[in-house]
């Protein structure tokens, strides 16, 4: 673990008397952008904030950059923090907010000014020093949060689902940005979401979280690619996934041949992974959507629905017709259980 | 019914309601300015003299004195006491916060004269604690409660996240409440504050036990004076609270929208 | 970091433990001294409260006037407060602060006004001996009537706000809607209003009935010894007469009555939420 910027060895979080986050363990490079990644309850908030030191650990011990923090309160740890909220100050205007923690630090006032000048220029805010949050857009607030954690030039910058609280177009945005700034300033990044495609778009490395536990830890490609269980596979878009028994696939409602007998406990499929137009298999067309590059299909198969992405070259089949199918071999990702 | 006889019935139950509510204040200016010895309405000329003799009255002035002190006093310390209580029920997940809720809103509930009789028999008969002493405490006790719900009310919309972001960006808990926490509920401290001094001030069933010779707040004074004397002062003086009562309310809703807070 | 109960409870406990002191101790004691009789603990001080025929007539006059006044409210409170949700929005500020406005005023003030309007010279005798409708001017002062008056002057402002708040939730199209289904303004009252304004009436109504129980100055400026209500009753007992078990009995009853009335707003306001 030689190249461990930030270590979390055997940390415990409590919330009053329930284990949030049981004995984990994980650690983080420099330089990098890791994503926590994870359904809301899953733990990876706390485990941002016990990084922050907003949340100390009931036990096991927390490194940065060498330097064990573990008892170091949030105000000495030179951590920066992007709250969902964004937690700026109301009665501020946007160059005092980011000049907050340069001010506290007892910084000569030429200096402060230019740092904080400059913050608001990485982020785009140039000219907005005298708006107050509550006169800024979405987007805008979002870039001042980051401007004032980013001058503190903190060693690791946290981000609690920053994105969230903004519309679709600025999000795209505001992904492209954050990758910008990462880029140029080289901050070790941890950022926390429940969006995976947020999560492949931006992370260098994916850590999914469920109940408190890394369920998988991976490149974006990796976990993408090749999911371990059945949980990541659900995160990660693989629509169908079936129990094994022998050579068929089981639900409750009924069976499927495969024809081949997968060693795995469990089989899973994205939508365009399962062939349509041909194949030993028989469906009724539930659903039908149209999706640009493709057509979306819900089958009623004896397995239940099944989701199938059709080439949009085919035909479309009306909903109540049959449509023949197959869960190939080549496409199956094995799961454990 | 057609829309302007509907109208019209509107303001004719307004303007009933509103002479009832308001017309006596009307009454009561121009009773105190009555140019004779007894209260007469209407006015049997018009003097200011009742209204300059508020002024000359040794007891008046003492007893105003008084309550402006235990106004401002008692409301700072319960402003003291009331915004630390009022932070910690808002942040912390506190154990038996219900209680503490329950018992800093005990002044409202129990009236005032019963406070007032138990705290001379108790406290002040017992321990030989000055009735000025006790009056000061029993106006910041009987303040509290408002102190509470209102800071309150104005920390409720404050995220604590704000107070961690400051840690996070150096503060200490202190000072992260000094620089983001108080500037935010300025507005409700200060309204805090008017509520508390006019409550204070216009109190009476606590002080009515508490007072002794030489001390009495105003509206006690008032009281007694009122049963001696049946010159048109008292009415002058009553004018002269409804539009001092009057400026503070007006100025703190110009200042800081006061009424959202009450 | 804000789980440090401790920290927590250093900035919660001097406010409580003041009022602790200051309030719960004293009062406390004060209660329990209708209890004591010679040595002992019993009942003798209610009874011997309630077996005087004047301590019985001024319970029951204070239950009395403090539900009249209630009534009287919310009807005056009804009309004034649908009139003003009708009002603009400009006009309605307007008057609102209007109504509130003589809530911030001294209640001495307030209560003087009506010496000066039922007093001997007052307005009313003034027109009824100019009018020759009576030839003596009449003793309105230190009568029930004036306590009344006095008393829904002072609280009506508690009732109209009530029910302002409520009525204001009213979904906008309710009435016109009923209008339209056919029925007349007195259905509409009935049906639509009252079921949505109840919590708003009786919010309204346990104020002015608290407050009118517990009201010192009015009764004892315009009721005087003559009309006594529990508070001036209170005040007689232990000034004239130092009896402090007729004080601790009649403590109990305002306390027991304002703090049920305190649970009562605090159900409405949880089964709101």
């Amino acid at each position: 673990m030689s190249d461990a910027f930030v270590q979390l060895s055997d940390v415990t979080l409590m919330y009053g008397k329930s284990v949030a986050v049981p004995d984990l363990n994980l650690s983080i490079r420099e330089g990098e952008l890791i994503c926590l990644l994870g359904p809301s309850g899953c733990g990876k908030t706390t485990t941002m904030r016990a990084i922050a030191g907003l949340l100390d650990p009931a036990s096991g011990s927390i490194h940065i950059d060498g330097r064990d923090v573990t008892r170091v309160p949030a105000n000495k740890r030179g951590i920066g923090l992007v709250f969902q909220s964004y937690a700026l100050f109301p009665h501020l205007n946007a160059f005092e907010n980011v000049a907050f923690g340069l001010r506290l630090q007892k910084l000569p006032e030429a200096e402060i000014r230019e740092r904080t000048e400059a913050g608001l220029a990485t982020v785009g805010l140039k000219g907005y020093d005298k708006r107050k949050p509550a006169e800024m857009s979405g987007g805008q607030q979002q870039r001042l949060a980051l401007a004032r954690s980013l001058v503190m030039k903190p060693k690791v910058l946290l981000l609690d689902e920053p994105l969230s609280n903004l519309d679709a177009r600025l999000r795209l945005e505001m992904r492209t940005e954050l990758q910008r700034v990462q880029k140029e300033t080289g901050v070790t990044m941890v950022f926390v979401t429940h969006d995976q495609a947020e999560a492949l778009a931006l992370a260098d490395r994916i850590v999914l979280m469920k109940e408190g536990k890394i369920e998988q830890l991976g490149t974006p490609a990796d976990l993408y690619a090749r999911p371990e269980t059945a949980f990541a596979a659900e995160f990660m878009g693989f629509e169908n996934i079936f129990r094994v028994e022998g050579s068929k696939v089981v639900t409750d409602s009924g069976t499927l041949e495969l024809g081949f007998a997968p060693a795995s406990p469990l089989l899973a499929w994205r939508p365009d992974g399962v062939s349509v137009g041909s194949g030993p298999h028989q469906g009724r067309v539930l659903a039908t959507s149209f999706a640009g590059a493709h057509r979306e299909y819900v089958l009623d198969t004896p397995l239940g629905p099944v989701k199938a992405d059709a080439a949009i070259e085919l035909p479309e089949v009306a909903i109540g017709e049959t449509l023949a199918f197959d869960l190939p071999e080549a496409t199956a990702r094995p799961l454990s259980a | 019914m057609n829309t302007s006889s509907r109208l019209l019935a509107n303001w004719v139950i307004l303007g009933l309601t509103l002479t009832f509510l308001i017309g006596p204040f009307l009454i009561i200016i121009l009773a105190g300015a009555s140019d004779t010895s007894y209260l007469a309405f209407p006015p049997e000329g018009l003097t200011l003299r009742w209204y300059l003799k508020v002024f000359t009255v040794e007891s008046f002035r003492a007893s105003f004195l008084l309550s402006m002190a235990l106004a401002v006093f008692g409301t700072l310390a319960a402003l003291l006491l009331g915004v630390p209580a009022a932070y910690a029920l808002n942040r912390y997940a506190l154990p038996g916060a219900e209680t503490v809720r329950t018992v800093v809103a005990a002044p409202i509930i129990v009236p005032g004269i019963i406070v007032g009789l138990a705290l001379l028999r108790y406290l002040v008969v017992p321990t030989g604690v000055t009735v000025t002493l006790a009056l000061f405490m029993a106006h910041t006790a009987l303040v509290l409660p408002y102190a509470v719900r209102v800071v309150s009310s104005s920390m409720h919309n404050l995220r604590a996240d704000m107070e961690e972001a400051a840690v996070l960006l150096g503060c200490s808990r202190f000072q992260a409440f000094t620089k983001v926490v108080l500037p935010n509920i300025r507005g409700g401290v200060l309204a805090a504050f008017i509520l508390g001094f006019v409550t204070s001030f216009n109190q009476v069933p606590v002080s009515l036990f508490l007072s002794g010779p030489g001390v009495r707040t105003l509206p006690i004074d008032m009281l007694a004076y009122m049963e001696i004397t049946f010159d048109p002062s008292v009415a002058a003086l009553s004018a002269l609270l409804a539009f001092m009562s009057l400026a503070i309310v007006f100025v703190a809703e110009r200042l800081l929208g006061f009424s959202r807070y009450v | 970091m804000f789980r440090n109960t401790r920290e927590g409870l250093a900035l919660a406990l001097p406010a409580a433990i003041f009022s602790t002191l200051l309030f719960l101790v004293p009062v406390g004691i004060l209660l329990s001294e209708a209890f004591r009789f010679e040595g002992g603990w019993s009942l003798q001080g209610y009874i011997d409260f309630f077996a005087t025929p004047l301590n019985r007539t001024v319970f029951l006059r204070t239950l009395k006037l403090g539900a009249l006044v209630a009534g009287t409210a919310a009807v005056i409170g009804y009309a004034a407060a649908f009139c003003i949700v009708n009002l603009g929005p400009r006009a309605r500020g307007t008057v609102f602060g209007m109504v509130v406005l003589p809530l911030m005023i001294s209640p001495v003030a307030r209560t003087y006004a009506w010496i000066v309007i039922l007093g001997r010279t007052g307005i009313v005798n003034e027109a009824i001996t100019g009018l020759g409708l009576s030839d003596t001017p009449l003793r309105l002062l230190f009568t029930e009537t004036a306590v009344f008056l006095g008393l829904l002057q002072l609280f009506l402002p508690l009732m109209i706000i009530s029910l302002v708040s409520a009525m204001e939730n009213i979904p906008r199209d309710v009435i016109p809607a009923a209008r339209v289904l056919g029925a007349s303004w007195l259905a509409v009252f009935f049906k639509v209003i009252l079921p949505l304004t109840k919590e708003g009436l009786v919010i309204g109504g346990t104020l002015v009935f608290t407050g009118s129980l517990t009201a010192y100055i009015t009764p004892a400026i315009l009721g005087g010894s003559k009309v006594l209500m529990l508070e001036t009753l209170l005040y007689q007992r232990v000034n004239v007469s130092n009896d402090f078990v007729s004080a601790s009995v009649i403590a109990m009853i305002l306390i027991v009555m304002s703090f049920s009335a305190n649970l009562l707003l605090k159900k409405i306001a949880s089964a709101r939420s």
